[in-house]
């Protein structure tokens, strides 16, 4: 019997979604093969998350708490993931594929001599070591890869696996960690633009994105009304992120955010390769645009062929009515 | 500031991809150096033009990896370091993040940065790794690099903001293709770029081990990704397909 360990990832006080995704599937993969499933959350304030946490089925659960990690910084949390994993010992260490994760997974798996698999979009367990599909080449192609070692890294894409409850009443370690400042390599100096009260869009269940055919304050009026009447995250093409118009962290696309919702709304977007490899793996997708020829139409389930100022306003008036 | 910048050739992910029996079939001719690496080059050579200094690229591959290196040098990188190897290795992120680390072991430089990731793996490992191999400070992800009394200060995209990060130096950043456009390389800088030094280092000289060179991971082959089929098309009444298709979101995809 093995252990296989999960990262619980949190942001803005709550459980990012997509690690709760991951420990769905990990779980699962532990009972198929007689292993156990554990997890560690580490966080200024972790252990408020630990019930969260028992409703998906891990056994024990790290909990490492610490003020230092209120500001995300890559030296304190490699030091204490490295510390729960002395203490775990796991076969794999598997963690939703977020920034953070982005920003630290290639030093853990140098730092303890283990294989990785970044960004797959499944995995399972074999002789020794993991397999898994990975999207590769802009996200044009799938990849099989194997990674064999005592120890396996894996970041899983979010909306690959679905959440499933399994409560269990797990033995709770808290780890002692202590971090002086002048161990801290990287400053965070600031903070200097937040999506703030928007959704974050690797957890969102629905996301309206805009392209480059909404070109004004009255486009970027309907793209907002439409995601508030869908409680939706609002997503953008590259051209529109870089103009300024949207926020650089809403960026979708293979450079921005991989993203898999229930429901996509493509606003204006001609559907460039770049794009459709953040979101081509939503599970419904609805496109609007005026240009009957646009690629995203060959991947959309439901296409609009018009012009947006004229299909939004009523769209979003017979969403509303569906939802009351 | 002393730049090096590892850039890698990478097939072009924009040519046709066709896949035969798991193996993936790449047009030889359409190798080009990774987008992200360029727009590393690119803010190394901003910095060098602002504050003075030296930028040096360092690229692992086959000799075809020349035209790749030249290409760097034209677009004005001062020198470049090729370790040359056959091109039929497998290796993966930790081969080639332990030939890098090697390599740079007693090198000596104020930053080293890479692109976040390379286009045709998409793995996005290597900088981290020669980071924590070589303990240096580092992030990842860069938006935008500043130096500030002998300081690089990073601005980095997080999951949901941006995040402006101060690091001493030496240090390594990855850099994301959204700080810059790289700059096209002109004739001038194309005909300078024949005369610039490059040097070869023949990787059995860097005296790593079989080991160490040994990939942990395997593509054990590639397949075509599910296709996803166009669905219906609405064209009409800008007032009767949206009440329509909102509708059908509703009782039909049931994602309403």
């Amino acid at each position: 019997m093995s252990t296989i360990l999960t990262h619980i990832a949190i942001a803005d006080g709550k459980i990012k979604r997509s690690s709760l995704e991951v420990l769905s599937h990990c779980k699962q993969l532990a009972d198929q093969g007689g292993h156990s499933v554990e997890a560690v959350v580490v966080d200024s304030n972790a252990s408020s998350f630990v019930e969260g946490i028992q409703k998906y089925g891990a056994s024990k659960v790290y909990v490492v708490e610490d003020p230092i990690f209120k500001n995300h910084m890559n030296t304190p949390l490699l030091k204490a993931l490295v510390k729960v994993m002395e203490s775990a010992n796991p076969s794999v260490f598997a963690f939703a594929s977020t920034e953070s994760t982005k920003d630290i997974l290639g030093a853990l798996a140098a730092n303890q001599n283990a294989a990785v698999l970044p960004d797959v979009s499944s995995f399972e367990l074999m002789d020794g070591g993991v397999k898994a599909k990975r999207p590769v080449m802009a996200a044009k192609i799938i990849s099989n890869t194997q990674a064999k070692g005592d120890t396996v890294l894996v970041s899983v894409r979010s909306g690959s696996y679905d959440l499933a409850e399994n409560e269990t009443s797990a033995e709770v370690v808290n780890v002692d960690f202590c971090m002086e400042d002048s161990e801290l390599q990287a400053i965070l100096k600031e903070i200097i633009s937040a999506s703030g009260d928007t959704i974050d869009l690797n957890e969102a269940e629905s996301i309206v994105a805009a392209g480059r055919g909404v070109k004004d304050e009255e486009g970027q009026k309907l793209i907002s009304e439409l995601a508030q009447v869908l409680n939706a995250g609002i997503g953008a093409s590259r051209a529109l992120t870089e103009a300024g118009i949207y926020d650089p962290s809403l960026q979708i696309g293979q450079t921005g955010k991989v993203v898999s919702p229930q429901l996509y709304i493509a606003v204006g977007i001609s559907g460039a390769i770049q794009h459709v490899a953040g979101m081509a793996n939503s599970k419904v997708i609805v496109a609007i645009n005026k240009d009957p020829d646009a690629p995203i139409f060959e991947i959309s389930d439901y296409g609009i062929v018009g012009d947006l100022y004229k299909v939004l306003p009523p769209f979003i008036e017979e969403l509303k009515k569906i939802k009351n | 500031m002393k730049f090096y910048v590892c850039i890698k050739m990478v097939p072009d992910v924009n040519a046709p991809l066709q896949i035969k029996d798991g193996q993936l079939i790449q047009d030889a001719d359409r190798q080009i150096l990774n987008a992200y690496d360029a727009s590393a080059v690119e803010e190394a050579l901003v910095l060098k033009e602002k504050h003075g200094g030296e930028v040096e690229v360092v690229c692992i591959g086959s000799a075809k990896a020349s035209e790749t290196i030249r290409k760097a040098l034209a677009m004005g990188a001062d020198k470049a370091t090729h370790i040359v190897a056959s091109g039929d290795e497998n290796f993966d992120s930790g081969s080639y993040a332990r030939i890098l680390a090697k390599f740079f072991e007693d090198k000596e430089y104020d930053v080293l940065s890479l692109g976040k990731q390379a286009q045709d793996t998409d793995a996005g490992l290597t900088g981290s790794m020669v980071a924590a191999m070589l303990s240096l400070p580092y992030t990842t992800n860069a938006v935008g690099l500043k130096a500030q009394d002998g300081k690089l200060i990073v601005k980095r995209q997080g999951d949901t903001g941006q995040e402006m990060i101060e690091l001493p130096t030496p240090c390594a950043v990855t850099c994301s293709n959204d700080m810059n456009e790289p700059r096209i390389p002109n004739l001038k800088g194309i005909m300078a770029s024949k005369r610039k030094p490059m040097e070869q280092v023949e990787l059995s000289s860097l005296d790593l081990s079989e080991d160490e060179l040994t990939a942990s991971t395997t593509v054990l082959g590639y397949e075509e990704k599910p296709e996803r089929e166009a669905g219906k098309k609405f064209e009409g009444e800008a007032d009767e397909i949206a009440r329509e298709v909102a509708q059908l979101l509703d009782t039909e995809a049931n994602v309403i």
